[in-house]
């Protein structure tokens, strides 16, 4: 059945190629190989191994949108992601310049992303009353609030040393390590979300919270859990992006949460929860990416770039709205 | 004895009523840390200089009020804001009063394109406005052309920060007049009662014969021209204007309503709640240098005074929530 | 079935052209420049980038203008890039595109001085000249930084401009940017250096305010000023978007206060004079043209092989003059600009119109 979004298209069983190409996803691949020629068409510059090489500094904001879209499938929404970034970033920095062992500052860094998570989840969870919009709104000023008394007046960190992050931003051949990281998170997330029950109760939440209340989910603890994983995975992007960076400063992770969301929601997700699939997160989370970098490579002034994202976004969802709208119209008329 | 009860009955059962305790709480504990804080200019200064948010909240009142959000506001604001400025800049037109009108308009034509797309598209509010929010932006940088407005450039527009009108700013007499406006709407007007009907229950609405679109269409073109008005004003209280003109500035707003006791899922919230949750967040602007804490700590406390407030709004409901369920059953 | 494929597939279609026309419209300018470019590549000109710190900013597109006009007038392409946001996390995206076309020389305003280093030091292994302008990258990252006037100077400049409008005694603060901007704290600690001789004893700092370079945020800091120390005499403001904050506050509240700092002439031309109603008797800064003149000149010695960016290196700057390269404080190399330029009542109708 159409959801609230209206994105699936299919209501009956069908045959399955059928209903693949016409998925959302589907027509998001098409997208993808569109984006690319348009990219090559545009630009002499658009080769394999540049956009290999400008990818990992953006691939850091797909660490957020994963536990991003459990959020939004949940039906909640957080936007502190990019000060815990901001936040983790400068403890990791900070503390391997102390001389603290490379294993000690990623753990320092992961688990710094994860209490910040920890956070927001309980106190979402104790005043279930309140929106989480705002709650984390707060959360944000206050996390990076933290991270600028840790900086100081000179407000940035930069490593004295990067022999450890220089590790984590090695390449096999010309594949930098992060790009298998994305696959491996990328896949294990999409796994969890359709094929356990953790994930078919992020869809019951998200479609009716007290509705999978009564069903014996245990809805806080699930939405304490995803908000805690979101901070742990904002810790790793937050180790991922030191490691371009070597330091942190007080904008670091600035409008990641915006572009997490606007991924999200460009690949399908209905920010009203219980709708949509990760996968089309991904796809669309590359689609973006490279349009930026295709777009960077003719020095487009960036304004227009986030105009172009801008209007992209409202007509990913816009369209096939009035499609539908459409078509409902026109099932109409024919029952009469 | 009866009399007393009946107060400390509204005290504990009005929300507006509670967050005013908090926020007279708030600046005595101001005023003892910093004497100057209540003083007559200082606190025209804090209202001047706040009134864009405050404005702001008001609109965005209507907008939590049906159940939507907008965060394209501040984006809608720099854009009218800019063009206003640079109309300005080059003499095209210098009338005032023309000047606003241009404003309201292309911030209304902001507003009726997001409350299109939400009502007619139904597009989530969210997402349409957090496109409109970068489009808009995008398109405020590219009327500012890599240029300010400066003060010399707005000639006399600048003074309209600056005169009074029977002792008191004409930007203060915008504030009072719109709140007043949206008062009376809120109150009194069947539109008004029409958007607390739609966010309330929307398909009890639909069913009394509510045309929900149009109501959805409306506050956000309302919105808009606030939007509008408040990006002429800041020009006017700045005497400048920049292209990245209250960045980020949407979630401000809605924190204040949000201070301001008004229900992001809609149905709950009245105006006298957001010129509170606005006055909370004017007074905390104002004091923070007042108080002397250091500069580097500043933001950290301004999370921190938004969290206890929001969280203690949440007590007191519960509380309020209590005392009812108690009544009822004696 | 069909109907719905059909119309699947044409709202795809619609996508895509509008990316396509957006694209298109949108790069027209750009775009044939970049093409442009291309075509000089092969035909083997140079091609110079200049990173600024962020779009709509005049300051900045005052300097991309001066370094344009002198690298083009030597038969260079300039590409210039504003960031997304002005942070360095933008910068580095912006500089790793700029590898990718395989530019020449990048010239960069640095948002943070440490946080362009991983992105700097590849460019210099592609062989791409790096040099700094108007905020320093870190030594490590750059081969030379062009600088508008020594922090030294400005901070003695700046302190003797207080110590003449404040009458040689009583108090004073200082309106800042953000708390964590490099070259603000540099001429911050460059001042209260220079406040330790003992002709400055008489002059009290009260307090330095950040204002975030935010109007809103530099207004209540200055009012919160006024208010907190009545017998305040001057506020130094250097940075645009605060001394114009504080500027529009002292002259709207008919402050005895004045007010002298670093600013651009065309924004504050209405504050500006030596009557009680104009709150800035005078201020500073230096000529944004000829430092993108000189940003210019220097990106296309390193280029040439005139210089490497070692210290006691020289070059001839076209009309500039001849400028040598110096030892920065921070370890690395520099070309100062020159002295700072003043400006009071006298001469702000000539150059509010310049910049």
């Amino acid at each position: 059945m159409a959801g609230k979004s209206g994105r699936s298209i299919a209501n009956k069983p069908e045959k399955v190629w059928q209903k693949r190409i016409l998925s959302w996803e589907g027509m998001l691949v098409v997208l993808f190989i569109a984006v690319n020629i348009f990219c090559i068409n545009i630009s002499s510059m658009y080769q394999f191994s540049n956009v290999l090489r400008e990818m990992p500094k953006y691939l850091t904001e797909v660490f957020i949108l994963l536990p991003m879209a459990y959020i939004l499938i949940m039906g909640d929404i957080d936007i502190s992601v990019g000060s815990i970034v901001c936040l983790s970033a400068t403890m990791a920095c900070t503390a391997y310049n102390k001389g603290i062992p490379f294993i000690a500052v990623v753990l320092i860094c992961l688990m710094t992303g994860m209490a910040c998570g920890f956070v927001n989840g309980i106190i979402l969870t104790r005043f279930t009353e309140l929106p989480p919009m705002i709650v984390t709104l707060a959360t944000q000023i206050i996390f990076r609030g933290i991270a600028e008394i840790t900086l100081g007046s000179g407000g940035s960190v930069s490593l004295t040393k990067a022999d450890g992050f220089r590790m984590i931003s090695g390449k096999v051949g010309k594949v930098p390590y992060i790009v298998f990281l994305v696959i491996i998170l990328a896949a294990g997330f999409t796994v969890v979300l359709c094929a356990t029950t953790f994930g078919r109760r992020l869809y019951a939440i998200g479609s009716n919270k007290l509705a999978a209340y009564y069903a014996g989910i245990q809805v806080e603890r699930t939405r304490l859990i995803v908000y805690s994983v979101t901070g742990f995975m904002s810790g790793l992007a937050a180790l991922l992006l030191v490691s371009v960076l070597y330091g942190a400063n007080t904008t670091t992770g600035n409008g990641f949460e915006m572009d997490a969301i606007a991924m999200a929601v460009f690949g399908g997700i209905s920010t009203n929860g219980g709708k949509g699939k990760l996968q089309g997160g991904i796809i669309a989370a590359f689609i973006i990416i490279c349009l930026r970098i295709g777009l960077g490579l003719i020095n487009l002034n960036p304004q227009i770039i986030l105009i172009i994202l801008g209007i992209l976004l409202v007509l990913s969802v816009l369209l096939p709205n009035i499609f539908r709208g459409v078509k409902l119209q026109s099932k109409s008329i024919e029952m009469k | 004895m009866k009399k007393n009860k009946s107060i400390l009955k509204t005290i504990t059962t009005s929300r507006e009523i509670s967050l005013l305790v908090v926020l007279v709480l708030l600046c005595a504990a101001i005023t003892i840390k910093s004497p100057s804080f209540m003083t007559y200019k200082s606190i025209i200064d804090m209202l001047r200089n706040n009134t864009v948010t405050m404005i702001m909240a008001v609109g965005m009142l209507g907008i939590l009020l049906i159940g939507g959000i907008d965060i394209s506001v501040a984006s809608s604001l720099a854009l009218s804001g800019m063009t206003a400025g640079m109309l300005m800049k080059y003499g095209v037109v210098k009338n005032v009063f023309l000047i606003f009108l241009i404003a309201m308009a292309i911030g209304g034509l902001c507003g009726l394109i997001n409350g299109l797309v939400i009502s007619r598209g139904k597009v989530l509010p969210i997402i349409a406005t957090m496109g409109a929010m970068y489009v808009y932006r995008g398109l405020a940088y590219l009327v500012a052309n890599n240029e300010w407005v400066s003060a010399e450039d707005l000639g006399t527009f600048s003074s309209f920060a600056l005169d009074k009108f029977w002792g008191i700013n004409y930007v203060i007499w915008v504030l009072i007049g719109v709140y007043a406006l949206f008062f009376v709407m809120m109150k009194w007007t069947r539109l008004g009662r029409k958007v607390y009907a739609v966010g309330s229950n929307k398909e009890a609405a639909s069913i009394s014969g509510i045309n929900i679109s149009n109501v959805e269409l409306f506050v956000y073109v309302m919105m808009g021209i606030l939007a509008g008005i408040c990006g002429t004003i800041a020009v006017s209280v700045y005497s400048s204007a920049q292209p990245n003109m209250l960045y980020g500035k949407e979630m401000d707003i809605i924190a204040a309503c949000v201070i301001g006791g008004v229900s992001m899922s809609g149905g709950r919230g009245s105006v006298a709640g957001a010129l509170l949750g606005g006055l909370v967040l004017a007074a905390i602007a104002k004091a923070l240098p007042l108080v002397g804490i250091e500069a580097i700590a500043q933001n950290t406390v301004k999370g921190v005074i938004i969290l206890v407030v929001i969280i203690l709004n949440v007590i007191t409901q519960r509380t309020i929530d209590r005392n009812n369920l108690k009544e009822r059953e004696i | 079935m069909k109907k719905k494929m059909v119309g699947m597939l044409l709202c795809a279609a619609m996508v895509v052209s509008l990316i396509a026309g957006c694209g298109n419209s949108g790069a027209d300018k750009e775009g044939s420049k970049a093409e442009d470019v291309k075509k000089a590549d092969d035909s083997g000109k140079k091609v110079y980038a200049l990173v600024t710190k962020s779009a709509g900013n005049p300051f900045m597109d005052i300097i991309a203008g001066g370094f344009t006009d002198v690298i083009e007038a030597a038969g260079g392409e300039v590409i210039v890039r504003h960031p997304e946001a002005a942070t360095a996390d933008a910068q580095v995206s912006v500089i790793q595109s700029l590898i990718s076309q395989g530019v020449d020389s990048i010239t960069v305003s640095a948002n943070d001085q440490n946080a362009l280093q991983a992105a700097l030091e590849e460019a210099m292994d592609a062989g791409i000249k790096i040099s700094g302008l108007d905020s320093a990258t870190n030594a490590d990252s750059r081969q030379v930084f062009v600088n508008q006037a020594s922090d030294a100077e400005i901070g003695k400049t700046l302190m003797e401009a207080i110590y003449d409008i404040a009458g040689g005694e009583g108090q004073w603060a200082i309106l800042s940017a953000t708390s964590q901007a490099t070259n603000q704290n540099a001429w911050i600690a460059a001042m209260q250096e220079a406040m330790k001789d003992d002709k400055y004893s008489k002059l009290e700092l009260t307090e330095i305010a950040y204002g975030d370079d935010e109007p809103q945020k530099s207004t209540d800091q200055t009012q919160a000023l006024l208010s907190k120390y009545p017998d305040l005499k001057v506020i130094c403001s250097p940075t645009t978007v605060g001394i114009n904050a504080a500027a529009k506050v002292l002259q709207d509240d008919h402050s005895s206060v004045k007010l002298t700092g670093l600013g651009l002439p065309s924004e504050l031309a209405e504050y500006m004079g030596d009557g009680d109603d104009k709150s800035c008797p005078y201020m500073y800064l230096w000529n944004p043209i000829e430092l993108g003149q000189l940003g210019g000149y220097t990106a296309m010695a390193l280029v040439n092989g005139e210089i490497t960016g070692a210290e006691g290196e020289s070059f001839k700057a076209g009309d500039l003059g001849d400028y040598e390269i110096i030892k920065a404080k921070d370890g690395g190399t520099e070309v100062v600009l020159g002295p700072l330029f003043k400006f009071d009542s006298s001469n702000i109708n000539e150059w509010k119109d310049v910049f």
